[in-house]
């Protein structure tokens, strides 16, 4: 049985929690504290530790879901969960005030990770901003990370099929990327 | 998640009385407790609200630390069906740190003493910073 902890990271509100929580197959784990911080995101609790679920992908191959905090003050909870990560959800909200930025810092903090197994980026909240397109994001990635694979999804952090559809993205790319590792340390 | 909702309309960490009050705490439990190196009063969601000891940038990151810890007290407490979590403890080789949340109020204590105290003592001047601070802060709003 293989195992797989994948990441969901992204700033404040851009629905990492909800993501886990449609995606997985037990009660999940949250740690949600009263939101002070209104001007960042008008929600009423923010996660300041973890979010944690699970799913089962295939016959038993079993993926560890973490949520890490989107505020930089809990940044060393991004050093400990990117630890034992194979993988990145990175979710952009597209309503935040600058979200192309967004995207950049998480990349600079989180692109370790694509050499370690795959990133996708999920852009959420389009639906209440249709702006910028995925093609702008598609643009900064190559820009930021050239020659890397990362496919961006518009996503409803709510819908577990669309969560479903990006997280199998990013276990194909996974999973290739460990064959390819495999190969060549065989060829080696 | 903490259910309960502070009375201050501002948040704790803006709020310039709710500061003063947690200066005012912090100084009365440095007086009675000699052992007491460092602590904190912080928002649930780790804004730090006043300090006695530390530098700046280490207030912020304890802040922000005791909060992550907080929560994942709170989440082993709810996942194990054993009520609130009342107190978290980390002991280490040369003292320990205690926190706590402020009854009815989505702010914590977090304390640093050096291992000379024990646990206690320690735990009783805790809770009375805590109760401390719950009581001035419900004054203010009443």
């Amino acid at each position: 049985m293989a195992e797989h902890v994948i990441l969901f990271a992204g700033p404040m509100g851009a629905g990492k929690t909800t993501a886990i929580e449609s995606l997985s197959e037990i009660e999940t784990i949250r740690t949600e504290a009263t939101n002070t911080d209104r001007e960042t995101a008008d929600k009423d609790t923010t996660t300041v530790a973890l979010d944690y679920g699970e799913i089962t992908v295939g016959d038993d191959d079993k993926v560890r879901l973490y949520g890490v905090p989107g505020q930089r003050r809990f940044n060393f909870m991004w050093t400990i969960l990117k630890e034992r990560a194979v993988g990145l959800v990175l979710l952009v909200n597209n309503d935040a005030a600058d979200p192309i930025r967004e995207l950049d810092e998480f990349l600079e903090e989180f692109g370790e990770l694509h050499e370690k197994g795959g990133i996708v980026v999920c852009v959420t909240r389009s639906d209440v901003a249709p702006t910028p397109y995925l093609d702008k994001y598609a643009e900064r990635i190559r820009e930021v990370m050239p020659g890397r694979m990362i496919p961006v999804f518009t996503a409803d952090a709510r819908n577990g099929d669309q969560m479903r559809t990006a997280l199998m993205s990013l276990i194909a790319n996974i999973e290739i990327t460990a064959m390819i590792a495999d190969n060549q340390e065989r060829a080696a | 998640m903490t259910e309960q909702v502070s009375a201050q309309q501002v948040s704790a960490h803006k709020d310039p009385v709710v500061i003063a009050f947690a200066n005012e705490v912090l100084d009365g439990f440095s007086d009675v407790c000699k052992s007491l190196r460092y602590a904190t009063f912080l928002t649930d969601d780790g804004f730090e609200v006043a300090s006695i000891a530390g530098d700046e940038k280490q207030n912020r990151r304890v802040a922000s630390m005791a909060s992550s810890m907080q929560a994942l007290g709170d989440a082993v407490a709810r996942d194990l069906r054993i009520g609130g979590a009342e107190y978290i403890i980390i002991a280490a080789e040369t003292g320990y740190v205690i926190q706590m949340r402020v009854p009815e109020h989505a702010m914590v204590l977090a304390a640093h003493f050096d291992a000379a105290e024990t646990v206690g003592k320690a735990l009783s001047v805790a809770r009375l910073a805590a109760s401390n601070m719950r009581t001035m802060v419900q004054e203010k709003a009443a």
